[in-house]
């Protein structure tokens, strides 16, 4: 959600002393998720005053059949930036789905989306990787 | 199926695909995938969706961060311990309850051991010798096996017989009453530790008039006072004392006391 490590420890740290003190004070919320939804919250917040990424229409690609030997190139941390430098609510989409840890509904509830933004933002997700992932090297026997 | 050929809404689905099919959440979810589950579209997708999701896997935590999901215990829970679990109020409610069950349970069977035939008749005869005055009997001096004869002639009372162990002790006086069952009860003073001796119809079964017997002799306690009965020939004996067990135990023989 953040693409800088100190941010995000300290996004976690602050969440979680929230939480300590709701829960000293008998004041969690009932609702499921409310975790993971205050942490979004403040990530979005952290990265209000950063320099936000210019507003350009990526390329978008179709998935390519060998998409995943091209992932596999990638470092961890350029997947990291490139979720990161998403404009919200695809970063959030992108971070909860990729996470692996949410159903879509649970997505849906937690980035406050409807279906069918939930599916536009991944699909165009997915598009605009692919093509990065091509504009970083193009894959031998693509015409 | 193609894609192109899926409901806009199965579509929407299938773009929000779970990477581990054990996500699959609904069964409308499920139908999708199903249907979609040949096309090459899809195949890429989740091709895409899973080297995706490994590589995030791999997006470095920072250390300190990294610490709170360590799979050790962050706070390790006191120990368990009797004293603890015995100091725990809904254990120590239970105890007590139990407590109090079978101390309740104990008392009754300890009270039937002592129960018998006749022993609540004993118990308000006892009640009667505590309250009864020389001068309520009519004076009689003689031996109390005696008695017997003068119960029959004079009340028609058959078998009002004072057992041997009793039979030789002096009078004072003797009479015959009704109580609130209108049973006779024939009623003995002794000059002997100012003893009381009762005759009274032994109980019977309600259905079938038999005579509720017992063996030997039983005691019975009330109020300071403590009666020593044995069951003959459907007639009940009781000798009764101001004292304990052990005073009227000496009177009885052996062989027959229980």
């Amino acid at each position: 959600m953040l693409g800088d490590s100190s941010k995000a420890q300290e996004v976690f740290h602050t969440t979680l002393r929230e939480a300590a003190l709701r829960a000293a004070q008998g004041e969690l919320p009932r609702e499921p998720f409310w975790l993971f939804r205050d942490a979004r919250w403040r990530c979005l917040d952290a990265t209000k005053t950063d320099l936000q990424p210019e507003s350009l229409d990526l390329d978008e690609h179709d998935l390519a059949a060998h998409v995943a030997s091209q992932i596999e190139e990638l470092e961890p941390t350029q997947l990291a930036v490139w979720i990161s430098g998403a404009p919200d609510p695809q970063r959030t989409a992108l971070a909860l789905f990729y996470l692996d840890e949410f159903d879509y509904q649970e997505i849906l509830d937690l980035g406050e989306l409807k279906l069918n933004e939930l599916s536009r933002l991944l699909a165009q997700g997915r598009r605009q990787l692919q093509a990065w992932l091509d504009a970083k090297r193009p894959q031998q026997g693509t015409v | 199926m193609k894609m192109l050929r899926l409901l806009r809404r199965q579509r929407a689905l299938l773009n929000c695909a779970p990477i581990s099919h054990d996500r699959l959440a609904d069964s409308s979810m499920r139908a999708a995938v199903a249907r979609a589950d040949d096309s090459d579209e899809f195949r890429n997708q989740q091709n895409f969706d899973r080297a995706v999701a490994e590589l995030v896997h791999l997006i470095p935590i920072p250390p300190e961060t990294a610490e709170w999901f360590s799979e050790k215990d962050l706070a390790v829970g006191s120990k368990w311990t009797w004293r603890k679990m015995a100091r725990n109020p809904a254990v120590l409610a239970i105890s007590i309850a139990v407590v109090v069950i079978a101390g309740v349970s104990v008392f009754q069977v300890l009270s039937g051991l002592n129960e018998f035939p006749g022993s609540a008749t004993a118990r308000k005869l006892l009640t009667v010798a505590a309250s009864t005055r020389p001068v309520m009997l009519d004076p009689v001096s003689t031996e109390a096996e005696t008695l017997s004869d003068l119960f029959f002639m004079k009340h028609g009372l058959e078998h009002y017989d004072v057992p041997a162990e009793f039979a030789d002790f002096r009078t004072i006086g003797c009479r015959v009453f009704e109580d609130e069952e209108s049973r006779r009860i024939a009623q003995i003073w002794l000059a002997e530790k100012r003893m009381q001796l009762f005759l009274f119809p032994a109980e019977r079964n309600p259905k079938t008039g038999a005579v509720l017997r017992f063996p030997g002799w039983r005691y019975v306690h009330q109020e300071g006072w403590a009666g020593a009965v044995t069951e003959r020939n459907g007639v009940c004996f009781m000798a009764a004392l101001r004292g304990n067990e052990k005073d009227l135990a000496s009177y009885i023989s052996k062989t027959t006391a229980q």
